[in-house]
């Protein structure tokens, strides 16, 4: 119940609004109750209020406003790439951009293999009930 | 300005079992078990356990203004009464004040009513009763006085206050007609013997 993640120097999170919809960021240094200077490797270091941030679990160890290539650095060492992808919040955001990606033939593709998925499990359940 | 964290805590003495939960807080004791429900105010409840193992009650406000944060420690002197309500208990004790006219009063319906008659020579009789889990009788040793027992604190003071608004004087100089029933000792049912 109590906050775990917390606003801090080295949160990373993920911008969910605006320009840089989808990305994630690393706060480097609070400018006042709302806005906090963020960074990322491939961004300008600029200035977000935190109502466009979602915060994540994942923290770095870095001072106050690190250059460009120690801020690198540290998101390597903390390997946040990897740690994100692999996160159950990081996995549900590629597969949901995996699915807007689609075109009408791989979502035929996919209605078939649903069907297909959902006859093996019938098949089983049935075969269970028999013996049960 | 807003305070970006303001947080207070308290020990829980053992003894008492506390549930917190979405802000409504339960204690049970030995005397009985009480609950209160703090939705009204915006805070966060947490039960820790500190380094040396012992119960806290912690209370964190966050981004507050002077106001908000000051119903922290508030709610932590409620969360208080509560415990030393069912372990110790609440005792009040009222005097009867009167110069000429002697306040007649009788306990009814088993320690949970009292009717006041004679109050300044009045023919009006004045009942009131007691609320829940509060209890009244007249002390032995002691010459027109009533004890009131209960374990939370609210309905026992609140008791006390009713019976002390029936005996109002009217329409005369209150600072002459002191008459009435006053609260004298506000203390717990249970004594600590120091």
């Amino acid at each position: 119940m109590p906050f775990k993640r917390y606003v801090e120097i080295g949160r990373v999170a993920l911008v969910n609004y605006g320009k840089d919809y989808g990305k994630l960021v690393v706060i480097v240094d609070v400018i006042d109750q709302n806005r906090a200077l963020v960074d990322s490797p491939d961004m300008v270091r600029s200035q977000m209020n935190f109502k466009r941030l979602s915060l994540t679990d994942i923290k770095i160890e870095i001072n106050r406003v690190p250059k460009k290539k120690t801020l690198i650095m540290a998101m390597e060492k903390a390997d946040v790439k990897n740690k994100w992808e692999n996160s159950s919040w990081g996995r549900r955001l590629t597969v949901q951009k995996r699915r807007a990606a689609l075109n009408d033939f791989d979502r035929f593709k996919l209605m078939l293999a649903k069907i297909k998925k959902a006859g093996i499990v019938r098949q089983e359940l049935a075969k269970l009930k028999k013996t049960a | 300005m807003k305070t970006i964290l303001s947080s207070e805590s308290m020990d829980i003495p053992d003894g008492v079992k506390i549930k917190i939960n979405a802000r409504i807080i339960e204690v049970e004791g030995p005397r009985g078990k009480l609950t209160r429900n703090f939705k009204h105010l915006n805070l966060d409840f947490q039960l820790i356990k500190d380094e040396e193992g012992k119960r806290k009650l912690k209370i964190d406000g966050w981004f507050g203004s002077r106001k908000t944060s000051a119903a922290i420690r508030t709610a932590l002197s409620h969360v208080g009464n509560l415990i030393t309500g069912v372990t110790k208990g609440y005792r009040y004790k009222m005097r009867f004040v009167y110069a000429h006219f002697p306040i007649n009063a009788s306990i009814t319906s088993s320690n949970t009513a009292i009717e006041i008659r004679n109050f300044l020579g009045e023919k009006k009789v004045r009942k009131v009763d007691m609320l829940e889990g509060v209890s009244i009788l007249r002390s032995e040793k002691v010459k027109d006085e009533l004890i009131l027992d209960g374990n939370d604190i609210e309905l026992v003071s609140r008791s006390a206050a009713l019976i002390n608004q029936k005996c109002h004087v009217k329409n005369k100089d209150i600072r002459k007609f002191l008459d009435g029933i006053y609260v004298s000792e506000k203390g717990t049912v249970v004594e600590e013997h120091q």
